[in-house]
């Protein structure tokens, strides 16, 4: 069966990429955070018991406690032998396990990172294919000009705008946090549009070549219709490229998701790594950072699975 | 195919003064003819001539910057002046199209069948596609393709798939555009077997072609154009004879069945040796055992039918393949260089979106030749300069491969690797081509080995012939 053999050379390719993903995060982010200037034991206790409360007697006894005193490789070495048993260790701000929080953490981002995929495909899937349908015509030429306006402003400014319009002067939707699903809606419309923006050109260069292709005109002069020729032959064909894409601005989604968190006070993963950073929460950070990783690795496998899935020839 | 009825049989192609512009000029015509169910029509030109504008001004699918003026027929009704949604209605029920290209008419990620099942589906609204389907393909002997991609298909088969499609919608009318271009002699054979099957059918068949044999096998009525104009109307056996026109009988002359035989060369030294050769593709074996050299100033011709590997062959002498087994020798002081390889597609060879001037002064430089040798290359191969400023896809075939060929020239090649240099183009282009190509090995003492699929070609023009099968 070659199309079992090639999905599981594809298994197997994005393992052993994990492995080398979750090794080299970890590690970057740790010197990373050995680099950044400062005592790190004064900001951790600083950030357990608050500026006012800590002094250096306590900042002492988090050192000890945590071992920061020790050589960095051994800290290091440590962190990694905890990994092997798939063990992300403690925070060292809350004392909670990191797997417990990165858990619930990652649990609210993705459910911003797939209302944002699903906002920006209702957007970016009728307006690429009616813009592809016809290259040149009305839709396209609006959506060419909506969609650069659209790329062109940063995803936290168009997060602000959206707040101040919806949010605080129509009072439509919740400003910011997470209490229900209402709360989704603005933050995913806020990524959705940023990814749509490209997206739908990406599917409007998909469907326009799709439609002027020979096989298009063949399957129309052997009989089907308009309708049928589109639905059975263009859609397949130019679904390819666009999941492919889907793939790419998972990246960029990822990326996105710190900033749009923060501005919306998600209790995301990417609003964690921040809040990790500053508390120089080293463990937290590595944790937050691996699981980034290894989303990026299991979003690759889902698009090559997908695209093995509506592509035969790649087998 | 064996569902023609008697009310179909009225169906009728007439065209008269049709012609074809873009903007104001005129690119094809005056055409006029009238074909009745049980006739033929043939149309013969070179590549450039229009003739694939009749076939697309009498379905409907002319580019949107071409019009058509004079009057088409289709069944006693005039439908040059109809909605395009009305003339798309009789598509595949009325008046079916053979495609130029099949591969590029089958969309790459349905397997064979689905294409000819849907078509018997929802066009022929058969009660069971399936058995239609199993059917066809039994009949044009394409049991065990049925689950094969397009890209997986070779050239004739792609061909029966796409005549399976396009014809089960039940069409009596049928227009073939260069049906069997690029087919081997029996391939060749068995689609002019097909298409004659239309009118002995009771359906009306408009086959355009530049191979004067299909001509000849297809019969009918012929109209042979030049630039857009008619040149000769009339019997096509009769005019195949006695041809009136300077360029029939040129179009005749060219067909390789008639050139003249190739004088035995000289050989020199020996430049490439394949020794106990064995080939695989995709798991599949190809060439075994084969043993081959080639001298310098000698032309060989590989032979042999579509699907046999004769390109994965030429691949492995250029040393792009590696062999399953054996070896492929070079000899002493041949670079990398020194073997150079020309394409089937030349379009597909040259990148797209470059003038043909940047993709040729880039191998220029690449090679350290003098632009003034390649001026002059180009000069020996009727290649006007003011072309290089184009891009590919704005030359004709014929001038494309002629470029490719100064290309891979300029590389100061020992060995020349032509894989189908010609089977794209008209038989007058094609002459004129290999002639040049002939010439300029001779006075390099090149080797040169040439795969076709033509038997004509392989024994006239080339001084040894191996054959695959």
């Amino acid at each position: 069966m070659p199309w079992v053999r090639s999905v599981l050379a594809i298994l197997a390719g994005r393992s052993l990429q994990a492995l080398i993903v979750a090794l080299v995060v970890g590690i970057v982010s740790f010197i990373m955070m050995q680099a950044l200037p400062g005592d790190a034991a004064y900001r951790i206790a600083a950030g357990r018991y608050g500026y006012d409360m800590m002094d250096a007697a306590s900042a002492d006894a988090v050192r000890l406690e945590l071992g920061l005193d020790r050589p960095w490789w051994i800290q290091l070495r440590a962190w990694l032998g905890e990994l092997a048993s798939f063990d992300l260790g403690r925070s060292h701000v809350y004392g909670s396990s990191v797997i417990e929080k990165v858990a619930t953490q990652l649990k609210y981002s993705l459910l911003l990172a797939g209302g944002a995929v699903i906002a920006s495909l209702l957007i970016a899937l009728p307006v690429g294919i009616a813009a592809g349908m016809r290259p040149g015509g009305t839709v396209d030429r609006i959506s060419l000009v909506v969609s650069i306006f659209l790329r062109a402003i940063p995803a936290f400014a168009l997060g602000i705008v959206l707040v101040l319009v919806f949010a605080v002067q129509l009072g439509f939707l919740p400003v910011a946090g997470f209490r229900g699903p209402q709360y989704l809606i603005l933050p995913s419309l806020t990524l959705g549009l940023g990814l749509a923006a490209v997206s739908s050109r990406v599917v409007r260069d998909a469907v326009a070549d799709a439609m002027s292709a020979e096989w298009r005109l063949f399957a129309r002069t052997k009989g089907l219709t308009a309708r049928r020729t589109i639905m059975s032959h263009v859609m397949r064909n130019a679904a390819l490229p666009v999941v492919a894409y889907v793939g790419v601005q998972g990246a960029y989604l990822i990326e996105g998701v710190v900033i749009v968190e923060t501005v919306f006070a998600w209790p995301g993963i990417g609003h964690a790594l921040v809040h990790a950073i500053f508390g120089r929460d080293v463990a937290m950070v590595q944790g937050t950072a691996l699981a980034l990783g290894l989303i990026y690795v299991g979003l690759n496998l889902f698009i090559d699975l997908t695209c093995r899935l509506i592509d035969p020839r790649s087998s | 195919m064996n569902t023609i009825t008697k009310e179909l049989m009225t169906t009728t192609v007439a065209v008269s003064e049709l012609c074809v512009h873009v903007g104001s000029t005129q690119l094809m015509g005056p055409v006029s003819f009238a074909v009745a169910p049980g006739e033929t029509l043939v149309v013969m030109g070179e590549t450039g001539a229009g003739k694939s504008l009749i076939a697309q001004a009498i379905l409907g699918t002319l580019p949107e910057q071409l019009h058509s003026s004079g009057v088409i027929e289709v069944n006693g009704e005039r439908v040059d002046n109809v909605a395009a949604h009305i003339r798309a209605a009789s598509w595949g029920r009325q008046i079916a199209a053979l495609p130029q290209e099949p591969w590029r008419a089958l969309s790459p990620l349905k397997r064979s069948a689905r294409h000819v099942r849907e078509t018997y589906r929802y066009v022929a609204q058969h009660a069971d596609p399936e058995s239609s389907c199993a059917r066809v393909f039994e009949a044009l002997g394409l049991v065990g393709a049925e689950e094969r991609l397009p890209s997986e298909l070779s050239g004739g088969m792609a061909q029966r798939v796409a005549f399976a499609a396009a014809t089960a919608g039940g069409a009596p009318i049928l227009l073939a555009d260069e049906p069997t271009k690029g087919l081997d002699n029996d391939r060749r054979a068995r689609v002019v077997e097909l298409l004659s099957e239309v009118p002995r059918q009771g359906g009306t068949l408009i086959a355009i072609t530049h191979e004067v044999a299909v001509a000849r096998a297809l019969g009918g009525k012929l109209i042979v154009l030049k630039d857009g104009q008619v040149v000769e109307q009339g019997d096509t056996l009769s005019i195949l004879a006695a041809p009136g026109h300077a360029y029939t009988q040129e179009l005749i002359a060219a067909d390789p069945s008639s050139w003249p035989q190739t004088a035995s060369a000289t050989p020199g030294k020996v430049l490439l040796e394949a020794c106990e050769l064995s080939v695989v593709r995709a798991g599949q074996n190809l060439i075994e055992g084969l043993n081959l050299s080639l001298r310098q100033g000698e032309r060989v011709a590989l032979l042999g039918p579509s699907g046999v590997g004769k390109t994965s062959l030429l691949d492995t002498l250029a040393g792009l393949h590696a062999p399953a087994r054996g070896s492929v020798k070079r000899a002493d002081g041949l670079g990398p260089r020194a073997v150079q390889k020309l394409y089937q597609d030349p379009p597909t060879a040259f990148a797209q979106h470059v003038s043909l001037d940047v993709s040729l002064r880039d191998a220029a430089r690449l090679n350290d030749t003098p632009w003034s040798e390649l001026e002059d290359l180009l000069s020996r191969l009727a290649v006007p300069l003011s072309l290089l400023a184009r891009r590919p896809d704005a030359v004709s075939g014929g001038e494309l491969q002629r470029v490719a060929l100064a290309r891979a020239l300029s590389a100061r090649p020992s060995v020349l690797l032509a894989d189908e240099p010609t089977s794209r183009l008209d038989p007058i282009t094609q002459a004129r081509t290999l002639e040049m190509l002939a010439q300029i090995a001779d006075a390099r003492r090149l080797g040169v080995v040439l795969v076709t699929h033509d038997a004509h070609i392989a024994e006239r023009w080339a001084h040894r012939c191996v054959s695959l099968s």
